[in-house]
């Protein structure tokens, strides 16, 4: 409920105020959005697990996301930026459709 | 590939979670903490994964309409400098008839110079400089109507720079005394070539259908033309690939002269023989 919660009050808040991304970021934004779903999905699988773990969750999601901007910024420095990132996608996605799995497994026995 | 068996495997999941379950285990903690401030870091960090995507939702909206914008303005620049262009070209058309006025009003007054102005006058004709009218042909080339089936491909039936520069070749060899396309008068070093999906001819872009015009002896040109390789090229491109070829007689054309005409040999008196 209070991830729930937490999700609409930053969909609202970003609606509201659209903040101006800088250009140097922009690369960076979709990246780091497929990395925060990653940890929610994790999150939300562990949650239904019962071994959901706050400080875990937190962790996750602050390294995915820098991790996987910092790939992306490293790869933009050698010119491979474009690679990097569909790599990056790439490997998030399959981590992505698996917890998806596991948490379908979970709520539907299927 | 041990990559792909644990993925199959079902491996690749983050062992974060049990790895602190099984911590937890062993220190003797049975339910995970769940104390005021670690709700916290769960609502923060929800909040900012919604407002990372809002964001990233916004900034792709608002840069689709700057593409559009951009794109319109190119469109409308493109027409501006075209129409200045021809503005342009109407206006030398003017400068050039008075210079011929004034030109034949002082040559008129000696034998010399009516002699001079003859010779002139077969220059400027052969160089497209000046207008041409008389009875001619008009050559109309069209792309072939689209055509559907599973071997069409897409420029297949399209009028190329290649076509129109044998025609217009084919056209010179039978006699034709001078040509335009879609009204842009031709002179005999006219660049006909293709840029993308459109011909240009003399660096300005035209759009199907091509009307050819040829002044000169009708019945002769029709008749050297449809013996020639050109007339037998654009049969060809009819019955192959539909592209429409039609050839009517005129009893009277009338052609511009030609915009550019750069002068290679000649110099404005003073110069003397310093290049340009």
């Amino acid at each position: 409920m209070i991830a729930l919660i937490g999700l609409v009050i930053g969909v609202v808040l970003g609606l509201l105020f659209e903040p101006t991304v800088p250009l140097w970021l922009q690369p960076y934004l979709p990246i780091a959005i497929v990395a925060a779903l990653d940890a929610m999905f994790g999150g939300v699988r562990a949650r239904l697990e019962g071994i959901f773990d706050e400080k875990v969750f937190v962790v996750s999601f602050v390294s995915n996301t820098i991790i996987a901007a910092l790939i992306v910024f490293l790869g933009d420095q050698l010119g491979v930026g474009s690679q990097l990132s569909t790599g990056v996608v790439v490997v998030l996605g399959i981590r992505i459709f698996s917890n998806a799995a596991a948490i379908r497994r979970k709520l539907f026995g299927a | 590939m041990s990559l792909l068996s644990d993925l199959f495997a079902g491996k690749v999941l983050d062992p974060g979670y049990a790895e602190a379950a099984a911590r937890r285990a062993a220190a003797g903690e049975e339910a995970p903490r769940r104390g005021r401030f670690r709700h916290g870091g769960v609502l923060l960090v929800l909040a900012l994964v919604g407002l990372l995507a809002a964001v990233a939702v916004a900034e792709v909206r608002r840069s689709e309409p700057l593409a559009q914008e951009q794109r319109s303005r190119l469109i409308g620049e493109i027409r501006t400098r075209t129409a200045e262009s021809d503005a342009l070209q109407r206006r030398l058309d003017r400068l050039r008839a008075e210079t011929e006025r004034q030109r034949v009003a002082a040559l008129a007054r000696s034998q010399a110079g009516r002699e001079a102005r003859q010779d002139l006058a077969a220059a400027s004709a052969a160089a497209a400089a000046a207008p041409a009218s008389g009875p001619g042909l008009v050559l109309t080339l069209a792309d072939a109507e689209p055509k559907d089936g599973p071997r069409r491909r897409a420029d297949d039936g399209r009028v190329y720079d290649q076509d129109l520069q044998v025609l217009v070749n084919g056209l010179w060899a039978a006699g034709a005394t001078a040509i335009g396309i879609n009204g842009l008068r031709l002179t005999p070093t006219t660049a006909i070539r293709t840029a993308g999906e459109a011909i240009l001819v003399d660096y300005r872009p035209l759009t199907g259908p091509y009307e050819v015009t040829a002044l000169g002896d009708r019945d002769r040109v029709a008749e050297v033309l449809r013996g020639s390789a050109a007339g037998r090229r654009m049969r060809d491109l009819k019955e192959r690939y539909g592209i429409r070829y039609d050839v009517r007689g005129t009893r009277s054309a009338r052609l511009p002269a030609a915009g550019a005409l750069q002068l290679r040999h000649a110099r404005p008196q003073g110069e003397g023989t310093r290049r340009p």
